[in-house]
């Protein structure tokens, strides 16, 4: 609408790879997007936007807001002229807008699937579809897709990564002169920056018309056997799912040898691009998340990698790696250190756990001496959410489906009742249609609606949850790594409730009672370091934990019916302290179906007894009888469920 | 109604750090913002409620709900649909316009997107066939001060829609099929106490600065705290008026920063300074550089000085960094800057 005056593309400094991707899909719009990942801070929207303000005229720039509904992505039903001129319009929306432009997303792994969704689609098509609130509508929208996203924040499906032609990693510069650089050329722009774009005017002019001159050559630009073969191999060899990529890297090439006008694709014009098309889309022969950036810091991500994770196990069965010599939590990491510390991801080595637990391990044993254990190897979690019900919710996250009381989230139906004044046109419309004949038409309009013919729409969106995290800290999880493990699954849990931005409390058991550790937070940074610090030994007041957990989550319904608690029990079961007179297992058994009868909190027991010759199947008992789903740790994995899904195709 | 008076800015005892940030902030918009972690009671918003005494006159469109300068003014107002300023309706007028305080306007916690965003007026939409519109905060925050108590309470999508408009300095109000854009560029400035949950990183970024405080340890501090309190309980006008010559000198010495800015130099070598203080203790991106640059010019002027100093450098990057640097998954927000980049040094050295 207005334009903020935007930092001149060919001023920036740096950024290269980011700036040769978009100038790309400038040329050629077959490559289908950018998805560029990366740290903030590093000029990703800065660049896009002084893109599109050298591009010629009808290429604009259109920026998809983050709370942008779906009506107003698709397009919906033009409301002043359905009332004034009776006339079922669609009113245009950011995907028409976007036509023959930019649209630009940020955050896009922020944005609410079912909307990501639309747009792939759109971007893949061309087309935008528009069957909703009772208009059927179809209108070219082709466009050139950038997102970006923060990898932190959470990652995309990989379905819809695919989507995107060119995947481009931006950091910040490391080279203190090109910093330098950086810096005054900011405070020069920022000093008089109509001054500093008309000096820059002439780079950019030069440049619009490099792109436009290539965009013309594109249609005349080959591609030899030879060189398809090349690309082929190069995504065979990446073990790439489908061919989207091998039509994109050849689309790409192109593009890359009209930019330095030549009409041939030479192997130098692959190479140069395979690396974007490639990014996102290799995998190892195993399941295919895409590779994390290889940085030090991010380290504990990267514990998402399956292949990382084989690394750690073969580190822990590496018995010269001794964990208890390390006692208590170590002293606080220091973030821009470069991972030459023990990493707190790393696992113990549950050998030599083992040489030392089974004396301290033993339940027998109250006068155990307390330990804290290491923080086991994390990994990508698998979906948890709570079931649907009828409820209707305020809030955000982005965990569970629930209905929704404020203006976010997808249109699912419309209903009578009045709350927020969120008016479904179309069921309003209809309501009223029967009644126009009878009705005075007010001068102007070609529709008289009345209060009661209001309708307003139900929408439903993902909320976060409450997740409560009630940990056996008993002496007998200290044998075998268990700790180490558990800890690592629940560190894992964290992350994954950071991204859906979930509450969590924390509650433990140990000697004869069970503590709340951490009350109801979203302090999800507050929930890792106590997790850090957990102490384990004694024995094992399972009842008295229970009950803990079921006041805690008691009290949260109270105070906030609309909360939806997800409790995860991490236990071998081997409860050996009771509260009451009865045998300590029949009374955590007791507590447990009696928990189990509230169906407003999910139960989850992660059993965490390991698999021998004497097992005593504790856990999964106590999860029968609360009516949970029980699991290993392994369970809960994402790669688990990527696994079982492969074996039963 | 007799005016409340408020708790003078100047009459606040300690927090130095606090006070030195929103006063750069209010020589410098460009720095945008302060996160103010801590405790309770530490007067933080104390300090930033009284900011509004101290604050400079900005000239604005005479009548307009967004506060427009005149220079804004042009396609917007040929759209605009609330106000009834005369550029609405005649394009070739020159607007009046008048000098008015910056203002600080509070975003609450519970507040929600609508009334963030502002809204449109559906139903005499329906009736009438006419659009209208009911700006939100963001439009009173234009040009201004937006205060955020308790920032990382705040709901998710009530930080998407801040996150969006600090980006691109404009609010979008969307409506079934109504769409309404307006400038919307603000210094925030949030409060949280960090036990209470961290702020998502794309926020954090947005604030310009960042100051970690707590409660004064000196008991001698603590009970000038609470005399000047019970002062200013027992007579406010009377406690106003005693501390209004300070007040007025601290406005003349921010008024002169801003004038001056402009004209501040800082030579290369503290330039190298700069980045290789963002390298040692590792941040992400370019924001980091080019606030500490900003902060350090901000602190020159406020100063009385035309020349950046390294200590202006050091200084500029305690304030900038902390929430800047880079964490692993979980780990908690730095609090000494120059301390961790003396160790890392030593760490590299080694």
């Amino acid at each position: 609408m207005f334009h903020s005056k935007v930092f001149p593309f060919s001023a920036i400094v740096g950024q290269e790879n980011l700036k040769l991707c978009l100038i790309l899909n400038a040329i050629n719009p077959g490559i289908g997007g950018v998805l560029i990942r990366g740290e903030k801070g590093t000029a990703k929207s800065t660049t896009v936007r002084g893109l599109a303000d050298i591009l010629p005229p009808p290429f604009s720039l259109v920026t998809l807001p983050l709370n942008a509904t779906e009506d107003r992505v698709t397009g919906g039903m033009d409301f002043n002229r359905a009332i004034k001129e009776g006339k079922k319009i669609l009113q245009p929306g950011v995907l028409a807008e976007a036509h023959q432009g930019i649209l630009y997303v940020d955050e896009i792994n922020l944005l609410d699937d079912h909307i990501v969704d639309i747009i792939l689609d759109a971007a893949a098509s061309g087309m935008n579809r528009v069957e909703r609130e009772g208009i059927s509508f179809c209108h070219p929208a082709s466009f050139m897709l950038v997102g970006t996203m923060n990898p932190e924040e959470g990652d995309l499906r990989p379905q819809l990564l695919d989507r995107f032609g060119l995947c481009v990693e931006v950091v910040s510069e490391k080279d203190p002169e090109l910093r330098v650089i950086l810096m005054e050329e900011r405070e020069r722009y920022d000093q008089d920056p109509d001054q500093y774009r008309s000096v820059h005017g002439k780079e950019n002019q030069t440049l619009a018309e490099i792109i436009k001159q290539a965009g013309l050559l594109l249609p005349r630009v080959k591609i030899t056997k030879p060189s398809r073969a090349f690309i082929a191999e190069l995504c065979s060899t990446n073990n790439v799912a489908g061919h989207r990529c091998d039509i994109v890297l050849e689309q790409a090439a192109k593009a890359h040898a009209a930019w330095l006008g030549h009409t041939e694709v030479t192997l130098d014009d692959i190479g140069i691009v395979a690396g974007f098309a490639l990014f996102h889309r290799k995998r190892d022969a195993a399941p295919p998340p895409p590779p994390e950036p290889p940085q030090p810091d991010k380290d504990e991500l990267d514990k998402d990698q399956p292949d990382k994770n084989q690394d750690d196990n073969e580190q822990n069965e590496d018995p010269e790696q001794t964990g208890q010599e390390n006692p208590g939590p170590p002293d606080k990491e220091e973030p821009g250190q470069e991972g030459i510390d023990k990493e707190p991801g790393e696992m113990e080595t549950p050998d030599k756990n083992q040489e030392n637990a089974p004396e301290t391990g033993g339940d027998k044993n109250p006068q155990d001496p307390e330990q804290v254990f290491e923080v086991g190897a994390s990994f990508q979690v698998k979906k948890i959410s709570s079931p649907k019900d009828r409820k209707m919710r305020r809030g955000s996250g982005r965990r569970s489906r629930s209905r929704v009381s404020q203006k976010q989230g997808r249109y699912v139906k419309s209903s009578m009742k009045r709350i927020n004044n969120d008016v479904a046109l179309d069921a309003t419309l209809r309501a009223a249609a029967p009644f126009q004949a009878a009705r005075d038409i007010p001068q102007g309009l070609m529709v008289c609606l009345k209060p009661e013919d209001i309708r307003e729409k139900i929408r439903e969106k993902r909320m976060g949850n409450f997740l409560v995290f009630l940990v056996d800290a008993s002496g007998s999880m200290g044998a075998r790594g268990r700790m180490a493990a558990s800890k690592g699954a629940i560190l894992s849990l964290l992350l994954d409730a950071y991204q859906k931005r979930d509450r969590v409390a924390m509650v433990s058991f140990r000697k004869s009672e069970a503590w709340v550790n951490l009350p109801p937070t979203s302090s999800i940074e507050l929930a890792a370091s106590y997790l850090k610090e957990m102490p384990v030994g004694g024995r094992t007041p399972l009842s008295a934990g229970l009950e803990k957990t079921h006041q805690l989550v008691n009290n949260a319904l109270n105070r906030d019916p609309g909360t939806r608690p997800i409790v995860l029990i991490i236990t071998d079961g081997k409860s050996n302290v009771a509260l009451g007179e009865n045998k300590p297992v029949d009374e955590a058994l007791m507590f447990a179906s009696k928990m189990g009868e509230d169906d407003r909190v999910k139960y989850i027991v992660v059993d965490t007894e390991s698999q021998g010759i004497v097992t005593f199947g504790l856990a999964p008992k106590i999860a029968a009888a609360m009516g949970a789903d029980c699991c290993k740790i392994d369970d809960l994995k994402a790669e688990a469920l990527v696994g079982l899904a492969r074996a039963s195709a | 109604m007799e005016k409340r008076e408020i708790f003078p800015f100047t009459a606040i005892v300690g927090q130095e750090q606090m006070k030195l940030a929103l006063i750069l902030n209010v020589i410098n918009p460009a720095l945008s913002g302060v996160l103010i972690r801590g405790e309770k009671g530490t007067a933080k918003s104390t300090a930033v409620r009284a900011l509004a005494e101290i604050l400079p006159q900005i000239e604005v469109i005479k009548r307009c709900p967004f506060r427009l300068q005149a220079s804004e003014t042009g396609e917007i107002c040929k759209k605009c649909v609330v106000g009834d300023c005369p550029s609405s309706r005649d394009m070739d007028c020159v607007p009046e316009t008048c000098m008015a305080a910056i203002k600080v306007i509070e975003l609450p916690v519970g507040a929600t997107e609508d009334r963030v965003v502002g809204t449109m007026d559906l139903e005499h939409a329906l009736k009438k066939g006419e659009k209208r519109v009911d700006p939100g905060i963001l439009a009173a925050a234009h040009r201004g001060i937006l205060y955020v108590d308790e920032v990382n309470l705040l709901d998710d999508h009530v930080v998407d829609v801040l996150l969006d408009s600090a980006a691109m300095g404009v609010n979008t109000i969307e409506r079934e099929g109504v769409s309404f854009s307006h400038p919307a560029r603000f210094t925030l400035v949030g409060t949280m106490n960090p036990e209470e949950g961290e702020l998502r990183p794309q926020l954090l970024d947005r604030f310009g600065l960042c100051v970690s405080i707590e409660g004064a340890h000196d008991p001698e501090e603590r009970v000038a705290v609470m005399e000047r309190r019970a002062e200013f309980d027992d007579d406010p006008k009377a406690f106003c008026q005693r501390w209004q010559e300070e007040s007025r000198a601290l406005s003349n010495k921010i008024e002169r920063g801003i004038s001056l800015y402009p004209r501040v130099t800082i030579e290369r070598p503290l330039l190298f300074e700069i980045a290789s203080f963002c390298l040692d203790v590792g941040v992400d991106g370019h924001r980091g550089d080019i606030i500490i640059l900003k902060t350090a010019k901000t602190l020159a002027a406020y100063h009385g000085r035309t020349e950046v100093t390294s200590q202006d450098v050091a200084h500029g990057a305690e304030l900038a960094l902390p929430h800047r640097i880079r964490r692993k998954p979980l780990q908690e927000v730095a609090s000494d800057v120059n301390a961790l980049r003396n160790q890392n040094r030593k760490g590299k050295a080694v």
